[in-house]
């Protein structure tokens, strides 16, 4: 019995390992997908999504370090630093939440404050995080050519515990919100690509048409489950994003109507980037370009639909609405992919799928949006707009404000959510403050609708922790619940404005200092699109599907702060110095002095001082008078000597300051 | 006020003043002295050259105390503004550097070599020393001018000599005999061997010197030739250890001539012909690193793409190399497959060989360096080599792509190498020019077979780029020697000789990066040397004295280790971030913080101090011209 148990037993875990090991062999397959998202937006500019996905499989069979796609680069700096999620962002630009929406997965996922916004997840003790951090910032200075090196100092990165994405105590935040960029930290992202800018979707990206854009965001998400052995599907994925807006160009594509104004600019591929897409890089797995329409168009477009045509009210989405009389698509779309929503009484948004693979293979694909009658719609709105600003003025104190203001339809969202008259709106603030803006973190105060509350009113929860003099910024992280019916709230923070040793001020200190973008997340509302069919094909739709909260960042705010005259250090030294000499000479000059001799000097010189010209000439006059030589002494003429002489002097130096001139001119 | 009746400086102009000087001019002191000291008569007396009474001291003590004070002041001034400066064994750096630089390391090696089956007659011990002798003297002849080559063995060599027949066996070794031939450890039937086939000669020799490998560890190593005499054609090869053997009718005379070249050309030189790649151009990291960094590229992914299954290639075929190379360097390997990375000239077609050409001069235009981006490894540490390796699969508008030598063949190995960069091959695909005209690219695997040339290629040129020769056969003055190649890509012999040149070349940068720092050191006399550098200093000296004790003795991979951690501290110490530090504190700040104020102070303190002392020399002068005439008149 029990020899029979074990050869089953035996041939169990043959067959386990069998299926192991096919598993294995699928899955070592490395993927690499590449999408281009393009919509419309509702202030007659083009949002483009470039979305770039690489996974690879650690199992052992490939030994887990040689890659076949992967970037080599990313998968050393994962091993080397532990990391377990990380995320860097390039940001030009602002993102315009009220038209570029503030509730859709892409506004979530791609908006991201203006510079370098870094943060990590490390796989180590707490103890070595720090250590790793300091490290890492380094090396992806390195690699995509950009001072990230400077969040490396402490007081420049901060370690939140709920405030940003909730998670553990090995998270590590930083942001650099003056750090330009430009085309060298695009290269060498690019180079993570295994084809490059030279085939596929980025071909497209021509330098000159990414960088005029309104809004630049070039992120680099890593998540990997190397350190995580319990995990079975350990691999790493690398997500690549670049995010722009671009004005389409004047030119037309087909006819419009005489006022520009209110018309959409109709756009093609060609106009907006200048290029066209060849053919997908042949190493993808997927190369597909969408075009999504949002809610707020397409129910626009079915008002328009109806007052046009009664009959085809319904049937917005069918396929036959290439050729409708609203717009006009230069390609038919492959796939019509449409949202589900949970509410009968919203409208889904529209997503066009083209393949590169079919589209691109005897003429180079461009897609054109022509519009054949002006539409406007609005994006989809954030529950709460979010501004900061500073108040107060003068170089000593001042104080921050960040202003919440419902959207107009936020009470449909609340109402929807919460039946009850308890309805609260939660919203988490995340906000560091560099130390030398020195907030008193005991002046919050809270306004709703104009009205001062009481802090325990409205905070939930509330982290503090105070900055700390050229050591840590100061974070806060804070809980809110609003009232869901409330028009307006405002938080104020007061702060005096530190001073600065001469040798930290950045270079331009004249120009202040930024406070880095408060977060604001809303975790009761988490955009996502639900598509009605299988979309596990396509990383970025999926991507779009994850359930997440909204959040939005607010403004950079520019502090001035007093900046000292960088020489006076010198001046001051120079001055005392001088004084104390004065001083100490005079003081040694009187001791050794002595007056009764100076004074009988000072006599004889007098006594003898007698021109040659004088002496002849008094020679002269007393032979002709024939009496003996007299005694000179004349105070005046003497005076008139010293007057001659000054005289003399004044002209020598006139003629040299004039050949001086003369010369050097 | 002493000094209140003091006469008037003023002594010039005495002649143009006498003119105008009578007598209601003069002066109320001179009536003062005159009515004081009328006694003496008025033609002695000088009031410009003499006085009567002491000069006083006063205001000299005054401004000379001032004076001193300051020069006491000084060295507390200097001390409070000091800066930190580790102290650094200066001296020990000289010394070591003028060691080395004036007699170069050479190691002790130890020979024999072995007769069998020789003539019995002439078996005696003064036979064998005579041998041994003339072994060494020819020898010494091959070394020649090159006695004082860094990593060789000079003329510090012993030569012994076993001579073995059927009936005797006689040597003249003078050391502890473990590590040489024993005798009757081999008896003829042993030979049974077939002698044609020098894998198993090489094993079954390596079987007997066993004893050489055992008493590695005291003394050094002991080489080896073995001179069997058979009948048949004379060859003479030498085995992947560290012995070789001749084989055939050889006259005692020509063996001694074959095996004196076998120590000297490839035993102590390792087959290197002058000229080739220096040691200098060792291409190991200023770390003890090496990261061999393999790249495949495929030219156009469109075409085709090629996968390679690298993971087996590094486990098989590269782990034995890097194992055999750890005392001289540590190996890591990495790999990455690229695309898109087309060469940057243009070939061209070839009819009669039916394949696309470039020659050697478009060599430094084939790494592309705008399209590959073989990227430096995140993994390397700062100051590690890394060695590039390519191969580039053309695209099919270019294949196959052969590379012609200069001569007109074609290459066999399709490969180059760059010095201190590594190495290109090019892989021509076997389906090339590409048949099938579907419009998307094949995904191909390199056959393993393939994969195994293109190592060999590379070890080739990685032995190349280590500055050995990979054809097989040493040509010497007097005949040719067989080399056998190793599956691990380096000989023991040749490890042996890499080692040697590998600590020299340590020592030597070592020695050289030190001495730059110590200069470096001295030359800026504001710079903060941080303890940290004095200790890494300290640990690169004894480092380095370690490996020139070892290398004395002939412990050839220790002292390669500990060589290699001598230089990686004395660059670590050069390289150390803290001695940037010197443009923070610079010696102008410095003088523009203390200037304004010590630079017009001492204007005044020493002026007044020599003022002063200047005056009382004249007035003490003075008063002594007076007391002259008072003597005189007393």
């Amino acid at each position: 019995m029990g020899f029979r148990r074990s050869i089953l037993n035996l041939l169990l875990l043959c067959y386990f390992v069998y299926a192991a090991a096919t598993v294995a062999v699928e899955e070592e397959a490395e993927e690499f997908h590449e999408e281009l998202l393009l919509k419309p937006l509702p202030d007659r500019k083009v949002l483009a999504h470039f979305h770039f996905e690489s996974k690879a499989n650690l199992s052992p069979s490939n030994g887990g370090r040689h890659f076949r796609l992967f970037p080599k680069s990313i998968y050393q700096l994962v091993h080397k630093f532990h990391i377990r999620e990380m995320e860097l962002s390039f940001t030009q630009g602002r993102w315009n939440y009220e038209y570029w929406g503030g509730f859709d997965p892409i506004s979530r996922n791609n908006a991201r404050p203006p510079g370098v916004e870094l943060w990590a997840i490390f796989d180590v003790p707490p103890s070595q995080v720090d250590a790793l951090w300091k490290n890492l910032t380094h090396t992806l200075s390195g690699l995509f050519c950009a001072s990230i090196n400077f969040l490396e100092s402490s007081t420049s990165y901060s370690a939140p515990e709920w405030g940003f994405r909730r998670s553990s105590d090995s998270l590590r935040y930083g942001t650099l919100p003056r750090e330009a960029v430009c085309t060298e930290n695009l290269t060498p992202w690019l180079k993570l690509l295994p084809c490059r800018d030279k085939a596929g979707l980025s071909e497209l990206m021509d330098r000159p048409s990414i960088y005029r854009g309104f809004y630049h965001s070039q992120r680099l998400h890593l998540r990997s489950s190397e350190f995580s052995p319990m995990d079975l599907d350990s691999g790493i994925r690398l997500e690549q994003t670049l995010t722009i807006v671009l004005q389409p160009g004047s030119q037309r594509v087909g006819m419009s109507y005489n006022d520009e104004a209110i018309t959409q600019p109709s756009w093609s591929m060609s106009s907006l980037f200048g290029r066209k897409v060849n053919g997908r890089c042949v190493l993808a797995k997927s190369s597909n370009v969408y075009l999504q329409l949002e809610r707020g168009l397409v129910s626009e477009l079915k008002n328009l639909w109806k007052e046009n045509d009664g009959s085809r009210s319904d049937d917005v989405t069918n396929e036959n609405f290439l050729t409708n009389s609203v717009f006009e698509l230069s390609v038919s779309s492959d796939r019509l992919i449409r949202e589900v929503v949970s509410l009968d009484n919203e409208e889904s948004s529209v997503l066009y799928l083209f393949w590169i693979e079919k589209n691109a293979d005897a003429k180079p694909f461009d897609l054109a949006l022509i519009w054949k009658r002006p539409v406007i719609w609005s994006s989809s709105q954030a529950p709460l707009h979010a501004n900061r600003f500073l108040m107060g003025s003068g170089n000593e104190r001042g104080s921050i404000a960040v202003s919440l203001k419902p959207a107009e339809h936020v009470e449909s969202y609340l109402a929807t959510g919460l039946s009850d008259n308890e309805c609260k709106l939660r919203v988490d603030v995340f906000q560091v403050v560099p130390w030398y803006v020195k907030v008193y973190y005991h002046t919050l105060q809270i306004f709703v609708d104009g009205q001062i509350q009481p802090i325990y009113n409205v905070i939930e929860k509330m982290r503090v922790s105070p900055s700390e003099d050229k050591v840590s910024p100061g974070v806060l992280e804070l809980v809110l619940k609003f009232p869901c019916d409330m028009k307006s709230a405002a938080l104020t923070l007061e702060f005096d404005k530190g001073f600065l040793h001469i040798s930290e001020y950045p270079p331009d200190a004249n120009q202040g200092f930024d406070i880095p973008s408060a977060v604001i997340t809303f975790p009761d509302f988490q955009p996502n699109f639900h598509f009605d069919e299988d979309s596990n094909q396509s990383p970025m739709l999926s991507r779009l599907k994850e359930i997440s909260p909204a959040l939005a960042y607010t403004e950079v705010l520019l502090v001035p702060l007093t900046t000292p005259d960088f020489s006076m250090p010198y001046n001051v030294i120079t001055i005392t110095c001088t004084v104390f000499a004065l001083y100490f000479g005079s003081l040694l000059n009187v001791l050794r002095r002595r007056i009764g001799e100076e004074e009988r000097l000072l006599e004889d010189r007098a006594a003898k001082k007698v021109g040659p010209l004088r002496l002849l000439f008094l020679k002269l006059s007393t032979k002709l008078r024939g009496r003996p030589l007299e005694r000179v002494h004349s105070p005046p003429s003497s005076s008139s000597s010293a007057a001659t002489k000054l005289v003399f002097k004044v002209v020598l130096v006139a003629a040299i300051a004039s050949a001086w001139q003369y010369y050097y001119k | 006020m002493v000094e209140i009746s003091d006469n008037p400086d003023d002594d010039v102009r005495k002649t143009s003043s006498e003119a105008l000087r009578n007598e209601s001019e003069a002066s109320e002191n001179a009536r003062r002295e005159e009515g004081r000291e009328n006694d003496i008569e008025e033609s002695q007396f000088d009031p410009n050259k003499m006085r009567k009474t002491k000069p006083g001291v006063k205001r000299l003590l005054l401004s000379l105390s001032v004076l001193l004070s300051f020069l006491f002041g000084l060295p507390f001034l200097l001390k409070s503004v000091e800066i930190y400066r580790s102290p650094l064994p200066f001296q020990d750096i000289d010394l070591l550097s003028r060691e080395i630089e004036s007699e170069p390391i050479l190691f002790p090696c130890r020979f024999q070599a072995v007769f069998i089956n020789s003539d019995a007659k002439t078996h005696s011990s003064d036979h064998a020393q005579k041998l041994g002798f003339s072994i060494s003297d020819h020898m010494r002849e091959l070394v020649g001018d090159h006695i004082r080559v860094c990593g060789t063995c000079g003329s510090n060599f012993t030569v012994s000599v076993t001579m073995q027949s059927k009936a005797s066996c006689i040597t003249n070794q003078n050391f502890d005999t473990a590590c040489f031939w024993q005798c009757g450890s081999v008896k003829d039937s042993d030979f049974d061997v077939d002698l044609k086939n020098d894998e198993l000669v090489d094993e079954f020799l390596a079987s007997v010197l066993v004893g050489g490998e055992k008493c590695s560890y005291s003394t050094g190593k002991v080489y080896s030739v073995v001179v069997l005499n058979t009948d048949g054609e004379i060859k003479a090869v030498v085995g992947k250890h560290r012995h070789g053997w001749i084989l055939g009718k050889i006259s005692e005379a020509n063996a001694v001539k074959t095996i004196a070249e076998v120590f000297v050309k490839v035993f102590i030189n390792g087959g290197k012909e002058e000229g080739s790649i220096h040691g200098e151009f060792m291409p190991v990291g200023a770390d003890g690193r090496v990261v061999l960094s393999f790249n495949l590229l495929n030219a156009d992914p469109r075409d085709w793409i090629y996968d390679w299954d690298f993971h087996s290639v590094d486990e098989t075929l590269l782990a034995p190399v890097i194992e055999a190379l750890e005392p001289i360097a540590d190996i890591s390997v990495e790999s990455q497959i690229l695309y898109h990375t087309p060469k940057s000239f243009f070939s061209y077609w070839d009819d009669k060989r039916g394949s696309y050409i470039f020659n050697t001069k478009d060599l430094p235009f084939f790494v592309n360096s705008n399209e590959w981006h073989l990227d430096t490894s995140v993994a390397a540490g700062g100051r590690s080599k890394i060695l590039h390796i390519v191969i580039y699969i053309p695209s099919a508008k270019e294949c196959p792509l052969l590379l012609q030598l200069p001569n007109g063949e074609i290459s066999m190995t399709n490969g180059f190498i760059s010095p201190m960069w590594g190495g290109v091959i090019v892989w021509n695909s076997s389906n090339c020019p590409r048949t099938s005209g579907s419009k998307h690219p094949i995904r191909h695997t390199i056959p393993f077979e393939d994969l195994k040339k293109v190592i060999e290629v590379f070890l080739g040129q990685l032995r190349q780029l280590f500055g050995l020769q990979s054809n097989g056969v040493y040509v010497g003055a007097s005949d040719r020697v067989n080399l056998l190649a190793s599956e691990r890509g380096f000989t023991e012999w040749e490890l042996d000789v890499l080692s040697r040149q590998h600590t020299c070349f340590n020592l030597l940068s070592c020695v050289t990066t030190l001495g730059s720092l110590s200069r470096l050191i001295q030359s800026l006399p504001r710079m903060i040397i941080m303890d940290e550098i004095g200790k890494q200093v300290k640990f690169s000296l004894q480092a380095a004295n370690f490996a020139q004790n070892n290398a004395s003795v002939g412990i050839y991979q220790s002292s390669a280790v500990s060589s290699r951690q001598s230089r990686a501290l004395a660059e670590d110490a050069f390289y150390h971030s803290s001695i940037m530090s010197i443009s923070y504190y610079s010696f102008e700040h410095w003088f523009a913080v203390y200037s304004p104020f010590f630079l017009p102070v001492s204007l005044h303190v020493i002026l007044a101090a020599i003022k002063e002392w200047r005056r009382y020399k004249r007035e003490r002068s003075k008063y002594m011209a007076w007391k002259a005439i008072e003597k005189v008149k007393s």
